[in-house]
């Protein structure tokens, strides 16, 4: 009786442990997904301003007028 | 290579023996990335052919810092199922910024309808170099990006990417002997449930280059690109005095260099073959690519530079099979 307590007690942690770790594993894609999703937008909005920021600060530093104008 | 040929009466240069090198199979040169392999075939028989009106303005801001504005008026396909190809008439304004420095080149291109397409290639250790490519929509899940880690050693290269939708590839290239160079690919997409593996091999002397490719997606691509240079064999006294006062005097207004190029792609999964052949003339103001291909489809680019930092382009496309004729120009002004 004992044993059998013992054994369907051990299923049920072993049950639990592996709904534990389905979550987990749930928990790290749903994580991944999201900051995935996050940084598409920044790369999308920011990529190019960011270039343009480098360029600005690279050595000769070009003047703000010069990103404006045609010539 | 050294010149067989003896002046007599201007200069004495003895004639210079053909060295044979005895090949030094610890020190062979680094080969070219594997996705490079078909370079030569590439640029001279797929030049971008285009629709329409294109107007290019690259604007410098610094040596290494450029903005790009860019508009094209024309006609972009839509693939579709009938026979006939669905043309839309469309017309955009690019706008881009580059940023090259030897370590770290940036390259982002924005579209009026939100669509980006971003470049990065660092360097970050003199072997190591990171390279990311993506091309971002506003619609959702139609994005894509792609990362290449790519290991640079004495003669060989390696190269691991990883895209989306679990994109994931390894490639190697080695240089077997001076001019021969081996490599094989492997990959594997996640999403569409395939896996590859592939062998390419390229084999260049100074004037030809032949490259090979077999993957295991049913696709095998043969090229051999063969570069025509000038220098004529002299065969007697008089030819020679006529070709030294063409060298000196004449050569340097037509400098031209020719490269013969042609290409076999064969799919063993579909039995779909086409070859095609093609030139590529660089001259001191032009450069002009024509090619005709198997389906039927002969095709022409020609860019002249009209004056320091101003091109003419204009390109033609006739697809005889498909009864689908393609003509455009533009000009690019900026350096």
């Amino acid at each position: 009786m004992a044993s059998r307590a013992g054994s369907s007690s051990r299923g049920r942690t072993g049950k639990g442990a592996l709904a534990e770790e389905a979550s987990t594993m749930k928990k790290v894609k749903e994580w991944s997904n999201w900051t995935l999703k996050k940084a598409k937008v920044v790369v999308h909005y920011g990529f190019i301003p960011m270039v343009i920021i480098i360029g600005m600060n690279s050595d000769p530093k070009p003047q703000l007028y010069q990103l404006l104008t045609p010539v | 290579m050294a010149s067989t040929t003896v002046k007599t009466e201007q200069h004495d240069q003895p004639p210079k023996e053909k060295v044979v090198e005895k090949v030094d199979y610890l020190n062979l040169p680094c080969p070219i990335p594997y996705e490079e392999i078909h370079r030569e075939a590439l640029m001279s028989l797929k030049p971008d052919v285009f629709e329409g009106f294109r107007f290019e303005f690259n604007k410098g801001l610094s040596p290494q810092f450029a903005l790009t504005h860019s508009v094209s008026m024309g006609v972009t396909e839509i693939p579709s199922q009938s026979p006939e190809t669905i043309k839309i008439p469309t017309a955009q304004y690019e706008f881009g910024a580059n940023f090259m420095d030897p370590k770290l080149m940036l390259l982002g291109r924005v579209l009026t309808d939100g669509r980006l397409n971003a470049r990065v290639k660092w360097d970050f250790t003199d072997n190591f170099s990171l390279k990311a490519n993506a091309l971002l929509v506003n619609e959702p899940h139609m994005s894509h990006g792609m990362f290449n880690f790519d290991y640079k050693g004495t003669d060989y290269r390696a190269q691991f990417q990883m895209g989306n939708g679990a994109l994931f590839g390894a490639n190697y290239i080695q240089s077997v002997s001076p001019h021969l160079s081996l490599g094989g690919e492997v990959f594997w997409a996640g999403q569409h449930r395939k896996s590859g593996i592939g062998y390419a091999a390229r084999y260049n002397t100074d004037k030809m280059v032949a490259t090979g490719q077999v993957a295991s997606t049913g696709m095998v691509a043969l090229g051999y690109v063969h570069k025509v240079s000038e220098k004529v064999k002299k065969f007697d006294f008089v030819h020679c005095l006529v070709w030294d006062f063409y060298d000196e005097f004449l050569r340097p207004f037509f400098k031209l260099q020719v490269s013969l190029a042609s290409d076999f792609m064969y799919n063993y999964m579909s039995r779909d073959v086409t070859a095609s052949a093609g030139y590529d003339y660089i001259l001191r103001q032009a450069r002009l690519r024509g090619k005709i291909d198997s389906n039927g489809c002969v095709s022409a680019f020609l860019e002249e530079r009209l004056n320091m930092g101003l091109n003419f382009i204009l390109s033609a496309e006739l697809d005889h099979s498909k009864k689908d004729y393609k003509f455009g120009f533009g000009l690019t002004v900026g350096q």
